[in-house]
């Protein structure tokens, strides 16, 4: 399969351009001074600093950070839990709670916005702020289990035994032993939720009331109704965030740390 | 692992009963007042003596507009499905078996890193692309737009599962006589089914009801089911029909799934 | 240093009864092997005495007290893993200094105790490395040093060796008899490696569906199996079934055996008529090309011969039997398959089992 490599490799390296030339566009668009995204390209920060002013934006992001960060510890915690008695214990029921998992991520984000739109309703919940964090912790609870679950399957069992026969209490042994191995499942897991709930746009947006609203719903407002080159540098910050987010969990979750 | 017993089921309760009861409120519960909503007469938002009709099932049945919304769905997410599938798995192919070492983990970062960067951002960068092009407001434009959101999750299952098959297989095959072509298709693929029907089913599913692609990139024309939703509970408040229109999206992608599940489950024995 | 004893222990899992009624006394500073099959209980037993498994019935004895309730962590042992168990996000003084630390020691004490624990396994120097920087052989010395810095009560070993290559096993046999007697601490330990059980052990038990069949010194064991199971696990063994003919004097038997021919050995309360199963181990038999057949030795054909370096085994069909045979190759050659043979052996050599 001599020429089979040689293809394979370049298709491999069509598609990630595929998948970058877009974005690669878009930032460096943001940096361009037309408000039209005429070429030729002049270098321009205006953009970016009529992104300063802008307040709507600037509270949308704030409401996107908040709540992401309200979202991760949240779902980290409850996520974490899960996960240790999946790992932990054996028990009737068990195949059924993982299969549970699924629903969040399998079924599409519209089904399940427009249900909680209802529910919240019924139940007395108004849109805003709150309801879109129980929608983003919702969806991240899967992702944190599956990646910390990950981590506690190569987790040596046989250390918190032997740090019991060592004469740890329970509490030693979580402490000093059970704790620092999984930091980085953990930490990989808190990124991911910070990663869901920051990009997250169907559930915020069935769930934003008119004048509130996170980052990705005032974006897609924008482009609705035409946009500028503003939307360019505020999606770039966003691209900047998430991607960094997501190299420092594949830092923890893949090479950092004991393997 | 240790087997349950009543000093272990109070500490099972505690560690996931928050996980748990969380989804249940926000996912669980949702999905099935939702159901319920799908068979009132009037929407929850008006106030009204509460009665119940078939009627929002009944006008998918008679009109045919909104069945050709959901072939025309169906057919979409089968396009996009396809395409990614043949776009993404000779790159999985790529990654797991050609390129090695600290390049496979480098590139295996570079992919899968623009899937995680807000797909609304990444829709709106196409949109900045196709524009020049006059290939805005286009069907095609969604179909590139929705491969290049859900391509990510297609090599990533495919990766997944190629990156398992041992090479030892591979070289027993060829010891066997295997030329390229009866290895692919008779070793390498088979075993990496698993990868691919994942990877088709994570695809499916989000694609039938996508609705802010085909609306940045489709404009007026791409009209999808998702789109219909999305008007009933925005525009119209029209919440008990968009319920219906919700389930029966939900209905015909897991008939779709079921139907396929038993082929696939007999395909994948032994691996 | 400690006794530990072990009544009538149960535990069952689901139908299953891992332990099915063991009493055992491990004595002040032995070294004691328990052997099996898998699923035999012999792991049962070991976690049981360190506290992971709680018995449905029975006590387990620490120095007299029974340790029912005591939680692992208060028992103060020592327990070798088949994995090593290191904690890997901790350096080699620090896996040592973990048991002392957690019991509150002094820094001065705790210091010094470990390089003592490093240098009585012979690891001094690798102090700040961490385990997945050391190999199989090192990694197995931190830990057994780690379970003895604590000065425990007893040493427990769960298949410790199991990881480690011929050489590198054989090595660390040695160096664990050595520390062991240094130290003169009561050990038990756990394997399905029959030869290693009896290199190591001061007394040895087979286990067998969750009971002891027999215990002893392990040459005792060895030579004087009481069932066709304890015979056929530690070693090979010929088994040779037949009938009572006569009882002579001192306790002696003539037993005719089903595939021909007469032996003859000590019976205790032999009847005449009574059906008899023998073991008779592969080197007690002495191979004679041609000879004489008659009591205690039997005419055979030899149908294959594997030769082993320092010794050869012979496969002979005996009657409609085959027979194993290992000899120690005194002298070059071997006997061609093919060749009319005699087999013979002392009566001592026979032993009866129950089947």
């Amino acid at each position: 399969m001599k020429l089979g490599p040689a293809l394979l490799t370049a298709h491999l390296w069509l598609v990630l351009a595929f998948l970058y030339v877009p974005i690669v566009v878009m930032v460096v668009l943001g940096f361009n001074a037309s408000p039209l995204y005429a070429l030729p390209f002049q270098f321009d920060l205006v953009w970016y600093r009529e992104l300063v002013g802008n307040a709507k934006l600037i509270d949308a992001g704030i409401h996107s950070v908040g709540i992401a960060i309200v979202n991760t510890i949240i779902a980290t915690t409850f996520g974490t839990m899960a996960a240790l008695a999946f790992a932990r214990y054996q028990f009737r029921g068990k195949t059924i709670l993982q299969l549970l998992l699924f629903p969040p991520v399998a079924i599409p984000w519209l089904v399940i916005g427009t249900a909680m739109l209802v529910f919240f309703y019924w139940i007395d919940i108004k849109r805003g702020l709150f309801a879109i964090l129980l929608g983003h912790v919702a969806l991240s609870l899967p992702y944190v289990i599956v990646v910390v679950g990950a981590r506690l399957a190569t987790f040596p069992r046989a250390v918190e035994e032997a740090a019991a026969t060592l004469g740890a209490t329970p509490f030693q042994t979580f402490r000093r032993v059970t704790a620092p191995l999984l930091a980085p499942g953990v930490i990989g897991g808190a990124l991911f939720a910070f990663a869901v709930s920051f990009d997250q746009f169907v559930i915020s947006y069935f769930l934003a009331p008119p004048g509130v609203t996170t980052l990705p719903v005032e974006i897609y407002g924008a482009i609705r109704k035409g946009f500028t080159p503003e939307i360019n540098a505020i999606s770039t910050i966003i691209i900047v965030v998430s991607m960094g987010a997501l190299l420092l969990t594949a830092r923890f979750y893949r090479f950092g740390g004991e393997r | 692992m240790a087997v349950a017993d009543r000093r272990n089921r109070g500490a099972i309760l505690a560690l996931t009963g928050p996980a748990y009861l969380w989804l249940t409120a926000t996912i669980f519960l949702p999905l099935s007042a939702m159901l319920y909503c799908s068979f009132l007469a009037k929407s929850p938002l008006v106030p009204a003596p509460v009665s119940y009709t078939l009627r929002h099932y009944e006008a998918f049945v008679d009109k045919s507009v909104y069945q050709q919304l959901m072939l025309w769905s169906l057919q979409m997410g089968a396009i996009v499905t396809i395409c990614c599938l043949v776009i993404g798995y000779p790159a999985a192919l790529a990654l797991a078996k050609v390129i090695k070492g600290r390049w496979r983990e480098a590139m295996f970062l570079m992919v899968v890193l623009p899937f995680w960067s807000n797909a609304l951002v990444r829709t709106f960068s196409w949109t900045l692309v196709l524009r020049p092009f006059d290939l805005l407001y286009s069907y095609p434009a969604v179909i590139v737009g929705l491969v290049h959101s859900y391509l990510p999750y297609m090599i990533l299952t495919c990766y997944i599962s190629l990156q398992a098959i041992d090479d030892s297989v591979i070289e027993a095959a060829r010891s066997l006589g295997a030329r390229s072509g009866a290895l692919f298709r008779r070793v390498v693929f088979p075993m990496s089914l698993p990868g691919v029907l994942a990877g088709s089913a994570l695809i499916f599913v989000p694609a039938v009801g996508s609705f802010m692609e085909p609306r940045i990139l489709g404009g007026a024309k791409g009209a999808t089911l998702g789109m219909a939703v999305e008007d009933q509970f925005t525009v119209t408040a029209n919440w008990p029909f968009g319920a219906a229109l919700s389930f029966l999206m939900l209905g015909a992608v897991l008939l779709i799934c079921l139907a396929v599940y038993p082929a696939a489950r007999k395909r994948m024995e032994g691996l | 240093m400690s006794t530990v004893a072990v009544t009538d222990a149960v535990k069952r899992y689901d139908s299953v009864a891992a332990l099915d009624g063991v009493t055992m006394t491990f004595r002040d500073g032995e070294f004691f092997g328990l052997l099996g099959p898998s699923g035999s209980g012999k792991t049962t037993l070991l976690r049981a005495i360190a506290g992971f498994v709680t018995l449905d019935r029975g006590q387990v004895l620490i120095d007299g007290q029974d340790v029912g309730g005591v939680p692992v962590h208060a028992r103060n042992i020592g327990m070798m893993f088949q994995n090593y168990a290191l904690f890997p996000h901790m350096s080699v003084a620090e896996n040592v200094s973990f048991g002392l630390e957690v019991r509150g020691r002094p820094r001065e004490e705790v210091a010094q105790r470990v390089k003592e624990a490093l240098a009585m396994v012979r690891l001094g120097g690798l102090e700040q490395r961490k385990p997945k920087q050391l190999s199989g052989g090192q990694q197995q010395r931190v830990a057994l040093a780690r379970a003895l810095v604590t000065r425990p009560k007893v040493l427990l070993l769960d298949e410790p060796l199991g990881a480690l290559d011929k050489h590198l096993r054989q090595e660390m046999q040695v160096e664990l008899r050595r520390i062991q007697r240094q130290v003169g601490i009561t050990t038990i330990f756990v394997t399905h490696d029959q030869e290693e059980a009896l290199t190591l052990s001061d007394r040895i038990a087979i286990f067998d569906s969750g009971r002891i069949i027999q215990e002893g010194a392990p040459m005792a064991v060895y030579e004087r199996p009481v069932t066709k199971f304890a015979a056929g696990f530690l070693g090979e063994a010929n088994f040779l079934q037949g009938r009572v003919t006569a009882m002579e004097a001192g306790d002696i038997a003539r037993i005719a055996l089903d595939i021909g021919g007469e032996v003859s050995c000590r019976l205790t309360n032999g009847q005449v008529g009574q059906t008899v199963l023998l073991a008779l181990r592969p080197e007690k038999i002495t191979l004679a090309a041609g000879g004489q057949a008659g009591l205690n030795a039997l005419r055979g054909k030899v149908l294959d011969v594997v030769f082993s370096g320092n010794s050869t085994t012979y496969r002979i069909a005996v009657g409609d039997q085959v027979m194993i045979l290992f000899k120690q190759n005194l002298v070059q050659g071997t006997v061609a398959p093919g060749t009319e043979v005699v087999l013979s052996w002392s009566p001592d050599h026979l032993v009866q089992v129950t089947p």
